[in-house]
C-alpha cells in the first residue's frame, strides 16, 4: 500500500507544472497565514481557547447534539440524522424527491464529497451542479478536489480555460477574469432556477441552533437564500457550544485557511423564511451525519475530530508540497487526511498514509486548534499492520538492548564501512536496503573508534549534591488594546479598503445627496433597495421617487413566478441596504434579512451600497455579541457578515472579485 | 556541576567527534561530564516505525542506563524530545516506570538549551570568521521550542556572521529517508537550494541526523559547504561533521 502513495507521489514529482502549482500554494498560503497572525497579537490565547472549545464539544458530543437538535426544532429547521453515508444519501434524495426536483445547486462541502452525494443524486437522475468555482472546474473535468480549500489547486489557468472551451464551448482566453465572468453568468442562471440548494456547514452553534456558513464567492449565500428548499449537510462533530465560541473560531478559520482576517461572507442561519421575510427558502433541512465520527470519538484519534477543515496543515506540509492532494487518494489529504482517512474509512485501506511524514511537526504548528498530528500519525503507525522494515527494527532493538551487542554491531558496521568507503569518511554506495540512501547523498562512515571507546575512562565521579534546575522559560501573552470610537471607525475604514471595499464618510444631512449622487455616478437605471426603515433610506427613497428613478423593493413570491421575479431583481445593477452593525477589526458590515430588509440587494447586483452609522461600529464580532448582539442574532432567520466584495482565488491564487456576489461594495459611513 | 552525557547512537557510532566536542565545551563551561556505559539508542526509530513494544523496551533500557540522578545532556533535539515527551507517553500505563520517566524528562536537556537556559552561558570564546547558516531542526524547534539558545551561542562566536535558515524539514525523517526516497530527495534538494541561495559557508545545527542528510547531499552535489554540530564550532573544530 505504501507503494501506491509512493507511485503517485513519484508521478507528481515528475510533473513540473504540478510542482510549480504546489510550490505556489505552499508559499502564498503560508506567507498569508503568517502575515494574518502577525496582526493578531492574541492569536496564541485564541488558539488555546479554540482548542478547549472544540474539546468540550468532541468529548461531550451527545449532550451538545441533543441541545442543538432541540434548538433547530425551535428554529423550524427540519433535522435528519444519518448514521452513515448510505443513510445520508438516502435522506438527501428523499428530500429532493419530495420536492420533485431534478436539479440541485451545491456550494462547496467536503462532507458531501466524503459521502458521495453527487454520485448518489446522479444515479437517481438528479443533476447536481457544484457552484464553488474550484469545485465547478473539478466537476467539469470529472476529477476529485486536490485540496480541501482549493479544489482546483492542481490546475493552471490555461488548463482551466481549456476546460471551459472544450467542455462548455465557451469563448475565452487564458485569463482568470474572463473565466470568472463566464462562471458568473452560467451559474447565475442555476442559482435563479434551482429548486434545491445543498450546502455544507462550517460550524453549528448548539445553544442557538445556528448554522454558520463561511464563503468568499457568495455561492454559499445564493444556494442558501434563493431556492425554495435548502439542505445543509453537517458532520456531527462540527459544533461549538455558544455564539461567543463561534466568534473565537471565526477569528481563526479564515486566517489559517487563506490568510484573510475574515471571509467575504459569513452567514448565520436560524431557520426557514418567516412570515414577513422578503426571501428565503420555505423549508430548511439539516442532515447531521455521523459516518464513523462517534466511533472515532471513542479512540485515540478523537483529537482529529477537533479539525475545522481549514487546510492549513496541507499548506504547511512538505510532503503535500511534493506529492499533491491526489496522491493520498482520499477526500481528506495532507497531514490531517493521513489521520482522518484511516480513522474514518479504515486502517486497512488508508493506514499507509501515516508513513508519508517525516514527523516534522509543521502541521501541528500550522493547526489553529493545535491538533497533535505527529502524535496521531505515530498512533496510526502503531496500529497499522504495515510495519516497514519491521525485521530490521526488531533486530536493531535487540542489538540496542545490550551495550555489548551494540558495541559488536558498531565494530561490524565499521568494518563493513571500510570496505565500501571511496571517499575519506563518507560512503558513496551502500548495499541492500540502504542503497536508497546513497542514490543521491553520501553516507558517513561508521567510526572505528566510537564515542563509547573514546570515553571509556570517563566514569561517574564521586557523589555530589543534586543540582538545582532553572525553570523552563515561558512567554507571557501580549495585552490587548482597546480602541476609542474614533479609532474604531478609522480602523473599519482602513480594513474595508484593504479588502477592496470603498468607504464614503458623510454627515447625516448630506447622506441622501451622496447616495443619490452615487447612483448617477454608477450609471444606474434602477435600484434594488431596502424599504424606508430608517431616516436616511427614507429620504433617499423619497428623493428617487420625486425624480422618477425606478426603485425595486424585492419580495420573492412563492410558486411559479418565483424564478421570473428573481431574474428581474437580478438585472438591477445597484443594491442599497442599511446595516445592523459593523466591525472595526475586519471591516465587516452586518445585515439581517427581515421585513423590508431584503438580503437580495447585497447579493444579486454588481454593486452593493450600504449605509452604516458610526455609532454601530463595534470593535469586533465578540464585542457586538456581548453588547446585545447575541440575543439579536438568535432571533434572525438569516444574518450575514459582509466583508468586502465577493472574491475567489481558486485559479492559481489569482485574486478576482465579483465571482457570484457583488463586484463592488461601497459603505456610506454616517458620522 | 556534574552531568551525564546521553550521546545518542548516531553520535556514538558515526560522529564520535561531535561527542568529544560536547565534552570539551561542557568542561570549559565548568561542568563535569561522564558517559554512562549502558546507553545505546533512545528507541525513536522503533517508535517511528510503529513498533511501540520495541520502543518501550528501549525506553526502559535507557531509563536504567541513565538511572543516576545527574542531569542528562543530549546533543540532539530529536532524541531529547523522545525522552522528554514520548517516554512518559510510552510508559503511561506502568505507574512506577512512568514516575521514573517523568523524573528523567525533567532533568534531560538538549545541549544548547542546557548551556543557555541552565548554565546561563552565552559566550564560549570560540572564533570562526565564516558566514554560518543555522538549520533549525524540526524536533528541536517544534518539539522542544528551542531556537534562540543555539542562535545565541552561534552569535557568541567571534568573527562569525549568522543566518537562520528557513525552518523547513530537510527530508530526513528517519526511516522515511529510505522508505520514501523520492520525496526525501526533493525535500533535501530544496534545503540544498536554500543553502546555495543564502551564500552561507557552513551549516550549523543541533541534530546530526539532519546534518548527516544535508552534508550527505552537499558532498554528493560537489558543494564545498560542510555541516557542523554546534558543539564542534564552539570547541573550535574545523568545518565538517567528521
Amino acid at each position: 500500500m505504501t507503494l501506491a502513495f509512493r507511485q503517485r507521489a513519484r508521478r507528481a514529482i515528475a510533473d513540473p507544472q504540478l510542482q510549480r502549482l504546489l510550490d505556489q500554494n505552499a508559499d502564498a498560503r503560508q506567507r498569508a497565514r503568517m502575515e494574518a497572525l502577525q496582526e493578531l497579537p492574541e492569536a496564541g490565547d485564541l488558539r488555546q481557547r479554540a482548542r478547549s472549545i472544540r474539546q468540550q464539544v468532541v468529548f461531550g458530543l451527545e449532550a451538545y447534539l441533543e441541545l442543538f437538535g432541540s434548538r433547530l426544532a425551535d428554529n423550524g429547521v427540519q433535522l435528519r440524522r444519518a448514521a452513515d453515508a448510505a443513510e445520508a444519501n438516502r435522506l438527501i434524495l428523499e428530500i429532493v424527491r419530495s420536492h420533485k426536483a431534478n436539479l440541485v445547486a451545491k456550494s462547496k462541502s467536503m462532507l458531501t464529497e466524503e459521502l458521495g452525494v453527487n454520485a448518489a443524486l446522479e444515479a437517481a437522475g438528479v443533476r447536481a451542479i457544484e457552484t464553488d468555482l474550484g469545485e465547478y472546474i473539478v466537476q467539469l473535468r470529472g476529477e476529485k478536489p486536490a485540496h480541501i480549500m482549493t479544489p482546483a489547486l492542481h490546475l493552471s489557468t490555461e488548463q482551466v480555460a481549456e476546460t471551459f472551451r472544450s467542455q462548455l464551448g465557451a469563448v475565452l482566453s487564458d485569463d482568470a477574469e474572463q473565466i470568472n465572468a463566464e462562471v458568473r453568468s452560467r451559474l447565475r442562471e442555476v442559482f435563479l432556477t434551482t429548486p434545491v440548494g445543498i450546502t455544507g456547514v462550517n460550524f453549528g452553534v448548539a445553544e442557538t441552533g445556528t448554522l454558520c456558513l463561511v464563503t468568499n464567492e457568495g455561492n454559499g449565500r445564493m444556494v442558501a437564500t434563493l431556492p425554495p428548499v435548502h439542505i445543509a449537510v453537517m458532520g456531527i462533530e462540527r459544533l461549538v457550544p455558544t455564539l461567543d465560541d463561534l466568534a473565537v473560531m471565526l477569528q481563526l478559520l479564515p486566517r489559517f485557511a487563506t490568510g484573510q482576517s475574515i471571509s467575504s461572507y459569513v452567514s448565520l442561519i436560524h431557520g426557514p423564511r418567516r412570515p414577513g421575510d422578503p426571501e428565503g427558502p420555505a423549508e430548511r433541512y439539516l442532515v447531521l451525519v455521523d459516518n464513523g465520527r462517534s466511533r472515532v470519538a471513542e479512540t485515540a484519534a478523537a483529537e482529529a475530530l477537533l479539525c475545522i477543515r481549514c487546510g492549513s496543515c496541507l499548506n504547511a506540509c512538505p510532503i503535500f508540497r511534493e506529492a499533491g492532494g491526489h496522491a493520498y487518494d482520499s477526500v481528506y489529504s495532507g497531514p490531517i487526511g493521513s489521520v482522518l482517512s484511516p480513522a474514518l474509512f479504515g486502517l486497512q485501506k488508508y493506514g499507509h498514509l501515516a508513513q508519508a511524514s517525516t514527523l516534522c511537526g509543521a502541521c501541528m504548528e500550522a493547526c489553529p486548534v493545535g491538533i497533535d498530528i505527529p502524535g496521531l500519525l505515530l498512533d496510526v503507525r502503531a496500529r497499522s499492520e504495515l510495519k516497514p522494515l519491521e525485521r530490521g527494527i526488531r533486530l536493531f532493538s535487540w542489538v540496542a538492548k545490550s551495550p555489548t551487542r551494540f558495541r559488536w554491531a558498531q565494530r561490524a558496521a565499521a568494518l563493513g564501512g571500510r570496505l565500501l568507503a571511496r571517499r575519506a569518511g563518507w560512503i558513496t554506495q551502500l548495499p541492500g536496503p540502504f542503497a536508497e540512501w546513497t542514490r543521491f547523498r553520501d553516507f558517513p562512515q561508521f567510526s572505528t573508534r566510537p564515542l563509547r571507546s573514546r570515553l571509556r575512562k570517563v566514569r561517574r565521579p564521586a557523589a555530589d549534591r543534586r543540582p538545582e534546575l532553572e525553570p523552563r522559560v515561558e512567554t507571557p501573552a501580549a495585552p490587548v488594546e482597546t480602541l476609542t470610537p474614533g479609532q474604531r471607525t478609522d480602523q473599519f475604514e482602513a480594513r474595508l479598503k484593504d479588502l477592496g471595499g470603498e468607504v464614503i464618510r458623510c454627515a447625516e444631512l448630506e447622506a441622501a445627496d451622496r447616495i443619490v449622487g452615487q447612483l448617477y455616478v454608477l450609471g444606474a437605471s434602477r435600484l434594488l433597495s431596502w424599504g424606508p426603515v430608517e431616516p436616511i433610506l427614507f429620504t433617499v427613497l423619497q428623493r428617487l421617487e420625486q425624480e422618477g428613478f425606478p426603485v425595486v423593493l424585492p419580495e420573492v413570491p412563492d410558486g411559479p413566478q418565483r424564478t421570473q421575479s428573481l431574474r428581474d431583481f437580478g438585472e438591477v445593477q445597484v443594491g442599497l441596504t442599511g446595516a445592523v452593525a459593523a466591525f472595526a477589526d475586519t471591516g465587516t458590515v452586518v445585515l439581517s434579512g427581515s421585513s423590508r430588509r431584503s438580503l437580495l440587494p447585497s447579493l444579486l447586483p454588481e454593486t452593493h451600497l450600504a449605509v452604516v452609522r458610526s455609532k454601530d461600529v463595534y470593535p469586533d464580532l465578540a464585542g457586538w455579541l456581548t453588547a446585545g448582539g447575541s440575543g439579536y442574532v438568535a432571533g434572525t432567520s438569516n444574518l450575514v457578515l459582509i466583508s468586502g466584495p465577493s472574491r475567489t482565488a481558486d485559479i492559481e491564487m489569482t485574486l478576482t472579485v465579483g465571482v457570484h456576489g457583488p463586484r463592488q461594495l461601497v459603505v456610506f459611513l454616517i458620522e | 556541576m556534574r552531568i551525564q552525557l546521553f550521546a545518542t547512537c548516531l553520535v556514538d557510532s558515526l560522529f564520535p567527534e561531535v561527542g568529544e566536542a560536547v565534552v570539551e565545551v561542557l568542561t570549559r563551561a565548568g561542568v563535569e561530564t561522564w558517559f554512562p556505559p549502558g546507553q545505546t539508542c533512545c528507541g525513536q526509530p522503533a517508535l517511528n516505525a510503529g513498533s511501540r513494544a520495541e520502543a518501550r523496551r528501549l525506553a526502559l533500557h535507557t531509563l536504567e542506563a541513565l538511572a543516576a540522578e545527574d542531569v542528562v545532556v543530549v546533543p540532539s533535539g530529536s532524541c531529547s524530545q523522545m525522552i522528554r515527551h514520548h517516554y512518559p507517553e510510552l510508559l503511561a500505563d506502568q505507574p512506577e516506570e512512568l514516575e521514573r520517566a517523568r523524573r528523567l524528562a525533567d532533568r534531560t536537556f538538549e545541549f544548547s538549551e542546557f548551556l543557555v537556559d541552565q548554565l546561563l552561558v552565552a559566550d564560549l570564546e570560540a572564533s570562526l570568521p565564516l558566514v554560518i547558516g543555522y538549520h533549525p531542526s524540526c524536533h528541536l524547534l517544534r518539539g522542544l521550542g528551542v531556537d534562540r539558545q543555539p542562535l545565541r551561542l552561534l552569535e557568541g562566536i567571534d568573527g562569525a556572521s549568522i543566518e537562520r535558515l528557513s525552518p523547513e524539514c530537510c527530508g530526513f525523517g528517519g526511516l522515511f529517508s529510505v522508505e520514501m526516497p523520492e520525496i526525501s530527495r526533493e525535500m533535501l534538494e530544496r534545503t540544498l537550494e536554500r543553502i546555495r541561495n543564502s551564500g552561507v559557508e557552513l551549516v550549523a545545527g543541533c541534530d546530526v541526523s539532519c546534518l548527516m542528510q544535508i552534508e550527505g547531499g552537499l558532498r554528493r552535489t560537489g558543494s564545498p559547504v560542510r555541516c557542523s554540530h554546534l558543539a564542534q564550532l564552539l570547541a573550535g573544530r574545523e568545518a565538517g561533521l567528521k
